[in-house]
């Protein structure tokens, strides 16, 4: 593993360079940007909902720029970046290979990112993650639109190009005495998720091609007027979002199969049903995208259909969890900040697991859609499970990365704050939802009980803000002047690494 | 592992099928009356008793195990793993 900070050198040599660790350090310092502007939004979101009526934010206008560009920013610009930094350094050492497949085609993949950031910051787009069409395409102010989707679209071509290579570095470049079967779990994750983007991603592309040339008047795909249909869109966009919420969490979950093992001191219980689960999730992910579209007039068969594909992915995420709880059995469990996250997340994943099961039944999401429970479900997922398998994952590749040791007392801290925070929010907005708020709402009427649970929600939120604040302090701090780490076992825990210190590839 | 197929087939015969039942209840003739309001809280419980029942045993099982196999736990010796390389 490259030590980045031990040894400085020059931000050119590691900004034009088109080494796999290297490339992944930009991913990582990219991703955690985005991370801490998309948090910052989500403060905005919360204190301005602690009351009712206008309280920071001007007017329902800006608040649906802000709620859009929190959304599309950690989505798009955390989520997926982090977890390609995770893959970048880790999947070639995993396959024994001097570096991903197509290096050059790797740093132009991460090069498309900072501009598309720039597209939808400058932008402030208003009609949310999901470009709500027909308002998308009929009134929404340009050029914020415009440069969303041109974003996005840049966003694509980049996952596409990151998904080529790893599937090409995992299946071809994996050393020749590497069967697949041997392939670690987290290499496996990434194989899974980028599949899914492959096949995934194509549809959106064409989407928004779709709601550019609607913009523009010279289609009308998605125009009412015109004689087009916004379900469509809506059928297009889940097609390839619902399968992305698979591709957003399978590298959580290798992180945690990296991650709880190796603190457990014990080998995986069964790498076999990890590996399956990986691929039932990838092939399932596609048989529930209109799950999200119940309430718009499908018939009941259909609904039907949807709802059984849905409750099919449950079967392979309880094989993640009890996977997770047999591998900590008899184990001797060391609770450092990796493992603290990891813990926590699988909770988290479960509880989020269990909403969504409740959420798949289509009497029940009639009363659930579009409130405050659909936030708190997807919330509990992106933050609960994802963001805490990759944050615990980032203190664990911490010292290799810089070759020293976070502050494991702020590390904890960071870690109890922020589970604090999430269920206070989460688990609150789920009630808040049953009790009939909707989501997308600048200002609410003044019901005692919606206003008593806005303000748990805003308090658990700046729980989650200080949390992070103690993290980027610790991070800062850390990097330039932490302890030392002894980077072939910086946890003091034994036993074999995939990835000791000694396997690190030569810069090109 | 059969007795864990088994207990995955109880646990989705539990959540799909009253699932289903009250999806299929309203039937495609028209006339016929329903209370949804009933239909829907009544389903609400059934999953979420069901949800809670599993959440309870896998949250407790998982509380238990962070208590019981810390490594500080008076109880905890070192697995036949460590030292070697697995």
């Amino acid at each position: 593993m490259v030590l980045e900070l031990q040894k400085p050198r020059p931000i050119w040599q590691i900004m034009f360079s088109t080494h796999h660790t290297d490339v992944g350090l930009l991913y990582l310092i990219t991703s955690l940007g985005f991370l801490f502007l998309g948090g910052a939004l989500a403060l905005a979101i919360r204190a301005e909902l602690f009351l009712p009526g206008a309280q920071i934010i001007a007017d329902a206008m800006t608040f649906n720029r802000i709620f859009t560009v929190h959304g599309t920013t950690l989505i798009f610009l955390f989520i997926i970046p982090f977890a390609s930094a995770v893959g970048n350094y880790y999947v070639p050492i995993m396959v024994r290979y001097k570096d991903m497949a197509y290096p050059k085609l790797n740093a132009i993949a991460f090069w498309m990112i900072p501009p598309s950031g720039a597209l939808i910051w400058l932008g402030f787009a208003d009609f949310t993650w999901y470009a709500t069409p027909p308002y998308s395409i009929i009134s929404a102010p340009g050029p914020a639109a415009d440069m969303w989707i041109f974003g996005l679209k840049i966003l694509g071509i980049s996952s596409v190009l990151g998904a080529i290579n790893f599937v090409v570095t995992i299946l071809k470049c994996k050393h020749p005495d590497m069967s697949i079967g041997q392939v670690p779990l987290l290499a496996w994750s990434f194989l899974s998720s980028s599949l899914i983007i492959l096949v995934a991603i194509p549809t959106f592309a064409a989407a928004l091609l779709m709601l550019l040339t609607d913009r523009l008047g010279v289609s009308g795909f998605f125009n009412p007027a015109l004689g087009g249909d916004p379900i469509a869109y809506a059928h297009l966009f889940w097609f390839t979002f619902h399968p992305e919420v698979y591709v957003l969490v399978i590298p959580a979950i290798g992180m945690m199969y990296e991650i709880i093992p190796r603190f457990s001191r014990k080998p995986i219980f069964s790498y076999n049903s990890g590996v399956f689960a990986f691929v039932l999730l990838s092939i399932v992910g596609f048989s529930s995208w209109a799950h999200h579209m119940y309430a718009t007039g499908m018939s009941f068969t259909e609904k039907t259909v949807f709802m059984v594909g849905t409750l099919a992915a449950v079967p392979a995420s309880a094989m993640h969890v009890f996977n997770f709880i047999a591998t900590m059995w008899n184990g001797r469990i060391r609770f450092s900040t990796p493992m603290m996250w990891a813990v926590g997340g699988i909770a988290l994943f479960f509880s989020a697991g269990a909403g969504g099961v409740v959420n798949s039944a289509m009497p029940l999401d009639f009363t659930t859609h579009d409130t405050y429970w659909v936030v708190g479900h997807f919330h509990l997922f992106v933050m609960g499970t994802i963001a805490f398998g990759s944050i615990g994952y980032l203190y664990y590749m911490f010292p290799y990365v810089t070759g020293r040791m976070y502050n494991e007392t702020m590390g904890k801290i960071h870690f109890i704050l922020s589970f604090v925070g999430t269920v206070l929010v989460f688990f609150t907005q789920h009630v808040l939802g049953l009790y009939g708020m909707p989501r997308r709402i600048f200002d609410y009427p003044p019901i005692p009980e919606w206003i008593a649970m806005n303000q748990i929600a805003s308090i658990g939120a700046m729980v989650i803000g200080v949390s992070m604040a103690i993290f980027l302090a610790n991070m800062i701090y850390s990097s330039g002047k932490g302890d030392l780490a002894d980077t072939d076992d910086p946890f003091g825990l034994g036993g074999k690494y995939y990835y000791p210190f000694e396997a690190k590839n030569p810069s090109h | 592992m059969k007795w864990m197929l088994g207990l995955f087939l109880v646990m989705a015969v539990l959540v799909i099928i009253p699932a289903l039942e009250s999806a299929f209840a309203a039937g495609d003739e028209p006339g016929e009356y329903l209370d949804r309001r009933v239909i829907i809280w009544n389903l609400f419980f059934r999953m979420m008793t069901v949800a809670f029942t599993v959440g309870a045993v896998v949250s407790g099982t998982i509380i238990w195990l962070v208590w019981r196999f810390r490594e500080s736990h008076p109880k905890a010796k070192p697995t036949p793993y460590e030292g070697t390389d697995w």
